[in-house]
């Protein structure tokens, strides 16, 4: 099944419910902010839980699962790099110290992102047959 | 002795009174005669060409717009110096606004371009598919940003001298860390309403937002020919609403990022003129992380994990596209000034003369490496490097000489093509259209090059994000601007990607990216779009590799 008329109404829904949530958000201050963003969260869900649920009507996709803790680790040491980054500039006064410290942690970002998360996705790829 | 009591006090009395008529007499003059100014004002008035002067007709242009022309606040008054004045301010204003404005426009217009491009270089099965991708984007993206995105990024981003002053953006949510003060995320300007109904953010308003949708535009090509268009559309406005925004709000919003030389004395803080950073590796790190969690098309990898060639349908769409994108680039980087009078906005000039040198040698860094490693041009790579340029230049362009916006191109042109060959056979990453390489790699070298070599001649108003001086790099004697530099990219890699790679994890889960193997075969026009994009063309038969490729998925 591709696209119908479910997910036309899902999506509908979806952004219906990011304007009262934008709402909400927009007027908090007032009694009727923290109203409007209780109803539009629980209008985000329900569309994204109505899309859940017609998910598996839509057919078998040419993927395969993947190992869920690689691809953690991978996007765990995308965003190591960046606190490494972020505390070297504390750690440190000297410009040189602050310009090492971030090339750290942008390697250790790189490897997270071009080397473990790929070898994750291509794991069980597809096309390995 | 009364008698002198009495004289004396009737004398200080008179000398009071008499003193008193003096002030009063030497004040008189000044409040009644007309200042030499004035008076000059009311004789330029009235030498100015009359009515009847007018009705005769002004070929030559000469007469149009006199003194006349200057609104009076008191016509009993007649025109004063604070009536000019505050004319020239409004002039001011509104050159700035119009120059925004319009090269807003042209922004606006590049969506056109990436249409052709990605659709060109996509099969004519999926044309109608990511033409309609490359169009809804414009309509999610404008949405979330007016709901929540813009106030995200812009909510606190009051002084913008150029635009009036922007006053009404004054909440910055902030937090203090380490001593300092960190900006995170703007609180006002949700749907434009209350005090952001004001003339100047509406200008700022249109101005970012088609900046916005660039960046979302970028993940559309890279996702192309596979990617669920219900998924797509929520994705993109996920996208605009929250995360674009809140890397913008750090670059260019008042946020931390732009404060790393007020804090840390990093150089002028991270500086990115027109978004290498902000608009084009967000949306190059967003369509990674993307085209990891929905993987190849169906027939682009070997089993022994060699790659196959899937070609586009249309090179003259490709071709034309990176022409309108080219053009678009005019608005993207010479507008970034959000102004064309006062605080240094003459440069212009340079902005604009850059950003044709990089596209150029950015096509020929491209045109040159294919040409000799495999013999033959390769026209759509020769596009992306025409892009490729235009993106490295784009956070430099405001800072950097045109020799240097040559070798800035140049490099770019050079990499994309190493970039392609990385993720298309190092990464096992399927990205028909090379956004990732184009966007992604080169929005990063953007970034880096601003601290190699900005040159330290541009001076915007006397300070950049708040510090005295002019963008310098490391080339011309500031190592700290490439730190700073450094810092932005970091951010882009460890926080922009991991944060688009879960947020998408979590469609994957609930949605889910891809389409089912059958809608992929067919192409998906028909079962996504129900319409194909070319119906009266005959569709020439997939190469045999993918067929197999196709009856193998159809088996499994």
């Amino acid at each position: 099944m591709a696209a119908n008329k479910s997910q036309g109404s899902f999506y509908g829904l979806f952004m219906v419910a990011l304007t009262v949530f934008c709402g909400g958000i927009a007027y908090w201050g007032e009694g009727i902010g923290k109203l409007l963003f209780v109803v539009g969260a629980a209008g985000l869900l329900a569309s994204l839980f109505g899309m859940l649920k017609i998910k598996p009507l839509e057919g078998k996709t040419a993927m395969k699962p993947s190992p869920a803790v690689m691809k953690l680790v991978g996007a765990g040491l995308a965003a190591l790099g960046w606190v490494i980054t972020l505390f070297g500039m504390h750690i440190t006064p000297s410009t040189g110290g602050r310009i090492a410290l971030a090339l750290v942690g942008i390697a250790v970002s790189l490897l997270g992102m071009i080397v473990v998360l790929p070898a994750a996705f291509n794991k069980n790829a597809v096309w390995k047959g | 002795m009364k008698i002198v009591r009495s004289s004396c006090i009737g004398l200080c009395t008179l000398a009071i009174v008499l003193v008193l008529m003096g002030v009063a007499h030497a004040q008189t003059p000044a409040a009644t005669a007309p200042s030499p100014t004035t008076a000059e004002l009311a004789a330029a008035a009235a030498k100015a060409p009359t009515t009847a002067d007018l009705a005769k007709g002004d070929p030559g242009g000469t007469l149009t717009g006199t003194i006349n022309d200057v609104p009076v606040s008191d016509p009993k008054a007649g025109l004063t110096v604070p009536d000019v004045a505050t004319q020239v301010g409004q002039n001011k204003i509104a050159i700035n606004f119009t120059w925004t404005l319009i090269t807003g426009f042209l922004v606006m217009f590049m969506q056109a371009g990436f249409a052709m491009v990605e659709s060109g270089l996509c099969r004519v099965k999926n044309a109608n598919h990511t033409y309609m991708m490359n169009f809804m984007v414009y309509g999610c993206g404008l949405f979330a940003y007016w709901v929540l995105g813009f106030a995200i990024q812009m909510g606190g981003a009051a002084g913008n001298a150029n635009l009036g002053g922007l006053q009404s953006l004054n909440s910055e949510h902030a937090i203090t860390l380490f001593g300092k003060t960190w900006g995170i995320f703007g609180q006002t300007g949700h749907f434009l309403a209350g005090h952001t109904y004001d003339v100047g953010v509406m200008v700022i308003f249109l101005f970012q937002m088609v900046f916005m949708d660039t960046a979302l535009t970028i993940v559309t090509g890279s996702c192309a020919e596979r990617w669920k268009f219900l998924t797509f559309c929520v994705s993109s406005t996920i996208m605009g609403a929250i995360t674009y925004p809140l890397f913008a709000n750090w670059a260019w919003g008042a946020g931390w990022l732009s404060q790393l030389g007020v804090n840390n004395q990093l150089g002028k803080g991270y500086c990115d003129f027109a978004g290498s950073g902000v608009v084009h590796s967000v949306g190059g790190m967003t369509a990674l992380a993307v085209c990891l969690i929905i993987g190849p098309r169906i027939g682009k990898y070997n089993r022994d994990g060699s790659s196959n060639p899937i070609i586009g349908h249309d090179i003259s769409a490709v071709l034309i596209g990176c022409f309108i994108l080219a053009f678009g680039w005019f608005g993207f980087n010479p507008g970034s000034t959000l102004g064309a009078s006062a605080n240094g906005n003459l440069r212009i000039g340079s902005i604009a003369v850059d950003t044709m040198l990089a596209g150029c040698t950015g096509t020929f860094g491209a045109l040159l490496y294919m040409w000799m490693k495999n013999g033959k041009v390769d026209a759509s790579m020769c596009g992306n490097g025409l892009l490729a340029g235009l993106v490295a230049i784009t956070a430099p362009s405001g800072f950097v000489s045109a020799t240097n916006s040559c070798i800035i191109g140049f490099v770019a042109g050079v990499l994309v093509c190493l970039s392609c060959a990385f993720v298309e056979n190092v990464m096992k990453v399927d990205d028909p259209v090379g956004a990732i390489s184009v966007h992604g790699t080169n929005g990063l070298w953007g970034v880096l090059s601003v601290g190699l070599f900005a040159d330290g001649t541009s001076n915007y108003g006397g300070s950049w994000n708040g510090v005295t001086g002019s963008v310098t790099g490391l080339f011309y004697g500031d190592a700290s601007q490439l730190a700073a530099q450094l810092v932005g990219i970091s951010t882009l890699l460890g926080f922009v990607f991991t944060f688009s790679f879960l947020l998408n994890l979590v469609l994957e889960f609930f949605v889910g990216h891809r389409v089912s193997i059958e809608t992929e075969v067919a192409g998906l026009d028909l079962p996504e779009m129900g319409q194909l994009g070319y119906p009266e063309f005959v569709f020439k038969p997939e190469p045999d590799v993918l067929r197999q490729a196709e009856r193998e998925y159809a088996v499994a």
